[in-house]
């Protein structure tokens, strides 16, 4: 059963109860109230009846006269004052009666109502008499010695009938409201539960994989604050799923690359180790071939060490305070002989600030942009110089060579994407040089900047965070 | 004649290698490391029987080169790094004989070469060492002109060894390539075998015995 059914009905049971114990107090209460005033009217009545009728008949009657005109003249002053409810007895016998009753039968066999307001609760009885309802109170008057009994019997069928009525419609009043309530609370239950069938649906689908989906939920209760909480965390969910997919699909293309790159070295090496083996090859036909060999298997040992390192970095860094100028020194020391090979100067400007990285990968990444920056000069006379700046945590290698297109410029950190591939690979590049950069940079959480156009030369920045 | 190959490969020392190979087993080679160049040089030389062609190039790719072959009706095999399926298609559809994926042997090259030359009718089916020549459609041999009869082994042994001149065959090969996989017998006919192709042809030491190894036949 769910949660919104359980809630109706527990709701309709509660209301159904309550209808229903409310109802039958104040119809108890109504009927006790009616049933009393009856009884006091009749008990009043009777009395009124009573004190007439023994005052008039001990004014008119005399002792002299004899027992037929007393018995005339009881019966004179008694219907003067009887109506249709009305009886007179004397010693059992009925001396005036307007009903085919026998009062004083009845008196014995009916209860009287224990919990009647009234003083004189002894004097009123209660009974049904040939299927009718009847009310009687009485009261014995002396009149010259002689006691009467004065009875009032009043007919309540209808004030009982009266009574069944209205419970009925009391009945059908809270079957109704009880009935329009459940209706109105499962209506409410059902819209309440609404949106949490809707989380649950876009839960599941979310489970099946569409990250994309969102709970639509718009209320300002708790529901709403979980729908809101709800998207948060798919929205968490979608970002990190995306980030680990482009993780996946960027080292799968990263090892695509490694292997695409290795084929070629490897078929030359393969190729040229054939030639030795099974040619008659002249004395500098294989001098020629033993170099090629020698230059392929160079570069493959370049490229493993800079693989080596893109891997190891992946598990993390250590920083640590560096001056600024010992890592300049660093720079111009391992790269000396590759600047003065190609001619180039490089010169360095930093202050004695003290940067936070790890010292040997922060080297790494600079020789690897001061190497670049080198490469970029043709050969040729002119201004040859690559700038290192180390100023305010912004560590910037700047010359003046041929420049990168701009539309080369985004993917230059791609790993072996080269501008000029025929041309990096002359001079050496494996095309993992500026991807071992990001990598280094992404480690310090270090920003990259290029500024460059295509013959004014270009400047590289990596901006470490503050 | 000897066969012309046009290879165009960017990479200068898989390009040494296989204009070097080739070109001691006889087929004349011209090379060059930029799409651009080749395809300029077309111009004033195609008369080439097959073309080698790298898919990544400088300057136009092997895809483009393509059309520049295809103009002077040059068959045409790619060299390529990209296992891709989606090139192979593309260079397949184009209408490229074949395909020859890096890292890749040279005797595989040289088969699929043959295979291309024999099919679009140029391969050059005399082969000439020193003053022998052997010409594999007639299946005839002569020496110095006069024709010099040998035995069907004989004439297979020796097309192998004038297939790949200058380059090591070894025992394997020829007894596979003549004999057939097969073959379980002494492999002593074999060297019965070359030792009559020395004698009847005076190739004595032209072909070399490379101990353990195989055999050379050598003209440089």
């Amino acid at each position: 059963m769910k949660l919104w059914q359980k809630a109706a009905l527990s709701c309709v049971a509660v209301l159904a109860a309550v209808v229903a114990v409310c109802s039958a107090a104040m119809l108890l209460y109504a009927r006790h109230t009616i049933l009393d005033i009856s009884r006091q009217q009749t008990l009043a009545k009777q009395r009124d009846l009573a004190a007439s009728f023994s005052e008039m008949a001990g004014y008119y009657l005399l002792d002299t006269d004899s027992d037929t005109v007393q018995d005339s003249l009881v019966r004179y002053c008694f219907d003067r004052f009887a109506d249709d409810t009305s009886v007179l007895m004397r010693g059992g016998e009925a001396v005036s009666s307007a009903l085919d009753i026998d009062p004083s039968a009845l008196a014995g066999t009916a209860g009287s109502q224990p919990w009647s307001s009234l003083r004189d609760s002894r004097d009123v009885f209660e009974g049904k008499v040939r299927g009718r309802d009847i009310l009687m109170a009485s009261g014995t008057v002396l009149v010259r010695d002689e006691e009467y009994t004065v009875y009032t019997v009043v007919d309540v069928t209808d004030i009982h009938r009266d009574l069944v009525r209205m419970a009925l419609i009391f009945l059908a009043v809270s079957l109704g409201g009880v009935g329009a309530g459940a209706g109105a609370v499962t209506l409410l239950m059902r819209k309440g539960a609404k949106p949490l069938a809707a989380l649950s649906a876009a839960a599941r689908r979310i489970a099946g994989g569409e990250y994309g989906i969102r709970a639509d939920v718009r209320s300002r209760d708790e529901i709403g604050a979980l729908a809101e909480d709800f998207n948060t965390m798919a929205g968490a969910v979608q970002r990190h799923v995306a980030e680990l997919s482009e993780t996946a699909e960027r080292q799968r293309l990263f090892i695509g690359g490694v292997t695409h790159e290795f084929k070629t070295p490897l078929t030359a090496i393969l190729l040229h180790t054939r030639l030795l083996q099974r040619v008659n090859m002249t004395e500098a036909e294989r001098t020629a071939s033993l170099r090629h060999i020698e230059r392929q298997c160079t570069w493959l040992e370049s490229m493993t060490q800079k693989l080596l390192k893109v891997i190891t970095l992946r598990q993390g860094i250590v920083k640590k305070p560096v001056p600024a100028r010992e890592l300049a020194d660093r720079v111009r020391d391992s790269t000396r002989q590759l600047m003065a090979d190609r001619n180039v100067t490089l010169e360095t400007d930093c202050g004695g600030e003290v940067l936070l990285a790890d010292a040997d990968l922060m080297q790494s990444l600079l020789v690897n942009l001061v190497d670049n920056a080198g490469k970029a000069y043709d050969p040729g006379g002119g201004d040859r110089t690559v700038r290192l700046t180390i100023r305010e945590g912004v560590l910037e290698v700047r010359d003046a060579g041929r420049g990168i297109p701009a539309e080369a410029q985004e993917r230059i950190f791609e790993p072996f994407y080269m501008v000029d591939k025929s041309r990096s690979k002359k001079l050496g590049g494996s095309g993992l040089g500026l991807a071992l950069v990001r990598q280094i940079a992404d480690a310090h959480g270090a920003r990259l900047e290029v500024d460059s156009a295509p013959g004014r030369g270009t400047a590289i920045r990596v901006l470490l965070p503050k | 004649m000897s066969n012309r190959i046009l290879i165009v490969e960017d990479d200068e020392a898989i390009a040494s290698a296989v204009t070097l190979n080739l070109q001691v087993a006889g087929y004349d080679c011209a090379a060059f490391d930029d799409g651009e160049k080749a395809a300029r040089s077309l111009a004033e030389d195609h008369a080439y029987d097959l073309a080698l062609l790298d898919i990544m190039l400088p300057g136009i790719d092997g895809f483009e080169l393509f059309d520049h072959m295809q103009r002077y009706n040059i068959p045409v095999i790619y060299i390529t790094a990209k296992t891709d399926s989606a090139s192979e298609i593309r260079g397949l559809r184009d209408g490229a004989e074949d395909y020859i994926v890096k890292p890749f042997d040279m005797l595989t090259l040289m088969v699929r070469i043959e295979k291309v030359l024999r099919r679009t009718g140029r391969l050059n089916t005399v082969y000439r060492v020193r003053d022998v020549e052997l010409n594999s459609e007639t299946r005839t041999v002569t020496k110095g002109g006069r024709i010099v009869y040998l035995q069907p082994m004989e004439f297979d042994v020796l097309l192998l060894l004038m297939k790949y001149k200058n380059m090591t065959v070894t025992r394997e090969q020829l007894m596979t390539e003549v004999w057939g996989y097969d073959y379980v017998g002494e492999t002593r006919v074999l060297d019965i075998k070359i030792f009559s192709l020395r004698k009847k042809l005076d190739l004595g030491d032209a072909i070399r015995t490379l101990p353990k190894l195989g055999y050379r036949l050598e003209d440089r």
